[in-house]
């Protein structure tokens, strides 16, 4: 197989290092060579932030050459505006929140600003498959907003190479004690969504 | 690839994926250090919290940089070995003791790990600490990724011992920040139990050497000498060890390269044949002279300073390097592939991943154009937050320093007017008053870790020159940027179940230096803070302001549980995302005269100063 590789992005605080952490471990329990690459550090108080992974027979490089991303994943919708412009081409996955932290507009004329919506449309036109989940609301629903990530996570992993049992495994080893079940089903719930159907 | 997991291989147990921090950690431990050290700072701040999991080595916080290389070379005197960790610009204020440690020698091996920050992701200059070990004559390692961490400090150790001398392991952020496969026994992985079998450290009893550790003027004439010879057999080894070495591909192709480089050389040209420095000063000139005989065409990619360009230049052998590629921020593969590209090692294809469907990109430029950058900023309920609104209100010179209240130089808040260097601000503070430049009183603000790390003499350097300016200590009991480490304020320190730490009180120290006027706020009541800096800005003394507030992430997440909106009716004046709170967002809401009305998002943790703030009284708190 050739070497697969994953970007993560976000705003610093939404547990961007985590998710590379666990999709990086997920693949090293399966027996990829595996490289990641993190930022920490002062854009971790809200700046935007990313983390590459790579992982495959042999990987030489941490950092993900450009347009050259398999799959994004993004916790947020402005950032995903932001990293597919430079990470993803034409067939790239690209999975992101539907939600986004309105940015600091530069502007106050309304026409100055991008809505939610103009984002969606365009990142429809420009990436063939494109998936948004809402991953707070389904989160909200299972019980703790936090295991948010681990949803996309699920959904995410269904793209890759690397089973099921991995996964659990390593998100368990992972998660603080009292959430490893709530985590471990919201893996599941995001592995089993219907969004993936048709991709 | 075979699907095999890695469960049902033997080689389970002996591997790991860890960051180059992690294992340099693991690397040191196998090596047997005696006493870590270090003061914290991105990105080298992961390798002693790393280190002290393996609970038998003294691993510490010091105060600062310089003191920390000096608890490391009293160790070392005492035989045992020992590691000194930083980022780069530590270095410099560690440089006093290194330069002459250079030319002492060591009894236990001493390794000192520089962590650079090309494109200073987290830093104010992008230094190439290279240039420190041929500045002090000292050998250098520079590891390529997690693996070469491990084996390279490992190994470290015992070239300082064997060649008496300190060594330099030098790493960058996408070193210690990136994860990566590492082969080690199972002996030497972290474990969280304390019954691992503590190394054999050596127990020789302390005898004196003053020729070789008295370094006045008639002895330390002897040991520059010896260091120079010293110099000629780390070349031999440099050259001979097989640690730096060839890797024969294309004759008509070869490029010699160091740390990151060499990995993302191997990802874009796979086909060249490249010489590694792995051991990279002093440079072995053989290896260099017998790769430019054989391969036609040779080319230097180096990340930052032409320093390996240079050393080879100095052969008398001219290769193209800083020609081609910059000499700032971090290569990436892209910028490997476009250098290449242009010195004619690969033409340009368009199946190169830089080409492939970029085409189908439509219309992204011209929203995206739209997007503000997202720019970090203090945290919602930052204690610091208050003190930049009402410092911004006072339209006072503000001489800054580093941390997380950098950010508040930043838009919105632009209340701090310099960052340059660790402990700056009181120093800054005092020179700036001197000049005259300014008819209000001068504020110079830095927060508790770094007023123990550089604050604290300058002060007394104030009070001792009759100053006056007033010093703002922001104590939020943690060093929250680098991730909410230890320092003399908290009494605790990473091996604290081994050795007890005592907390030292800041307001003490101040009172210790004889400066009377002391405040002591606490920065989630706005208007006391507001009319507490008034009154000691217009104070014709030295005094001193301190905060008290922890940081709301370090060492936990503080939450208050109240949570704030703002009413209907606000005119959208503004006031309140002047303070930058993360938690202050615009709506999409305009007021009649097309002002942005914000909201609050449950993000808000409750710390009350935009209710403060809100001179209309349009922010209340949320009652269930």
């Amino acid at each position: 197989m050739n070497t697969q590789n994953i970007l993560i992005c976000g705003i610093g605080g939404q547990g961007v290092v985590l998710a590379g952490k666990i999709i990086g471990l997920a693949a090293y329990e399966k027996g990829f060579d595996v490289k990641t690459s993190e930022v920490h550090g002062m854009s971790q108080r809200g700046g935007s932030v990313s983390t590459h992974i790579r992982f495959g027979e042999k990987v030489s490089s941490p950092l993900i050459s450009k347009n050259d991303a398999d799959i994004i994943l993004s916790f947020d919708i402005y950032e995903t505006l932001r990293y597919a412009k430079d990470f993803a081409n034409r067939n790239t996955l690209v999975i992101s929140s539907g939600y986004g932290k309105i940015p600091l507009w530069t502007s106050t004329n309304k026409n100055d600003r991008i809505s939610i919506a103009k984002i969606v449309e365009a990142l429809k036109i420009n990436f063939d498959k494109f998936l948004t989940i809402n991953d707070k609301e389904i989160a909200v629903n299972l019980g703790n907003i936090k295991v948010s990530n681990i949803i996309s996570i699920g959904l995410l992993s269904k793209f890759t190479d690397i089973e099921e049992d991995f996964w659990l495994k390593v998100i368990e080893n992972n998660v603080p004690e009292k959430t490893k079940e709530i985590n471990m089903k919201a893996f599941l719930v995001g592995r089993n969504r219907e969004e993936i159907i048709g991709i | 690839m075979n699907t095999i997991s890695r469960a049902g291989k033997i080689a389970k147990i002996n591997t790991a994926l860890l960051t180059g921090n992690e294992a340099i950690a693991t690397g040191a431990y196998k090596a047997g250090v005696y006493v870590a050290t270090g003061y914290p700072g991105t990105p080298s701040s992961e390798i002693l919290p790393y280190l002290a999991r393996f609970n038998n080595a003294i691993v510490n916080w010091s105060i600062n940089e310089k003191t920390a290389l000096e608890i490391a070379i009293g160790a070392s005197i005492g035989y045992k070995r020992s590691m000194f960790t930083t980022k780069h610009v530590g270095l410099n204020v560690a440089s006093d003791p290194f330069m002459t440690l250079a030319i002492t020698g060591v009894r236990g091996g001493i390794v000192i790990v520089t962590a650079d920050d090309p494109n200073m992701h987290s830093s104010q200059n992008e230094q190439d600490n290279r240039f420190y070990s041929k500045f002090a004559k000292v050998p250098m390692f520079e590891p390529s990724d997690s693996n070469e961490c491990l084996e390279f400090t490992n190994l470290a150790f015992e070239i300082s011992e064997k060649f008496d001398t300190p060594v330099i392991l030098r790493t960058t952020t996408r070193i210690s920040h990136s994860k990566s496969v590492v082969r080690i026994e199972p002996v030497y992985m972290p474990n969280l139990s304390k019954d691992i079998d503590s190394k054999n450290h050596s127990e020789k009893t302390y005898i004196k050497d003053i020729e070789k550790f008295v370094m006045a003027p008639v002895y330390a004439r002897k040991r520059h000498k010896i260091a120079i010879e010293r110099l000629k057999k780390l070349l031999e080894f440099s050259n001979n060890s097989g640690i730096n070495k060839i890797e024969y591909n294309s004759l008509d192709f070869g490029i010699i390269t160091s740390g990151i480089s060499y990995q993302y050389v191997k990802e874009i040209a796979p086909f060249t044949s490249v010489l590694k420095l792995s051991f990279s000063y002093p440079i072995p000139d053989l290896l260099i002279k017998e790769f430019v005989e054989k391969v036609k065409n040779v080319v230097i990619v180096e990340e930052l300073e032409p320093f390996i360009q240079n050393e080879i230049s100095s052969l008398g052998i001219s290769l193209k390097g800083k020609e081609i590629f910059n000499r700032f921020g971090e290569l990436t593969p892209d910028l490997v592939e476009e250098g290449l590209i242009n010195s004619g090692f690969i033409k340009k294809s368009n199946n190169l991943p830089s080409n492939k469907n970029k085409k189908g990109l439509i219309e992204l430029d011209s929203i995206l154009e739209k997007l503000p950058q997202r720019l970090p900023a203090l945290c919602s309920g930052c204690p610091h937050t208050a003190i930049f609104y009402a410092l911004k209100k006072l339209k006072i010179p503000v001489m800054g320093d580093i941390g997380c209240y950098t950010l508040g130089a930043l838009p919105p808040l632009n209340a701090m007017d310099s960052c340059i260097s660790m402990g700056l601000a009181f120093g800054a503070a005092q020179g700036l008053s001197l000049s005259n430049s300014s008819h209000k009183k001068i504020a110079g603000i830095m927060g508790d870790s770094t007023f123990f790390h550089s604050g604290i003499t300058s002060l007394i350097d104030a009070k001792y020159n009759n100053a006056c300016f007033t010093a703002i200590i922001l104590d939020n009991s943690t060093t929250a940027m680098t991730g909410g480490q230890d320092h003399p304020g908290t009494g605790k320190n990473l091996s604290s179940d081994q050795v007890m730490s005592n907390k030292i009180d800041i307001k003490r120290v101040v009172e210790g230096i004889g400066i009377d006027e002391i405040y002591i706020i606490d920065t989630y009541d706005y208007n006391t803070v507001y009319k507490t800096l008034k009154k000691a800005l217009s104070s014709k003394n030295l005094n001193v302001v301190i905060t008290k507030r922890p940081c709301v992430l370090y060492p936990k997440k503080i939450d208050l549980g109240k949570k704030f909106k703002i009413l209907e009716g606000c005119n959208g004046c503004d006031l309140c995302m002047q303070t930058g709170c993360p938690s202050i967002l615009n709506s999409d809401k305009f007021s009649d005269n097309n002002k942005s009305i914000p909201f609050i998002d449950n993000s808000c943790i409750g710390c009350s100063i935009c209710k403060d703030i809100c001179v209309f009284n349009f922010i209340e708190e949320i009652k269930s």
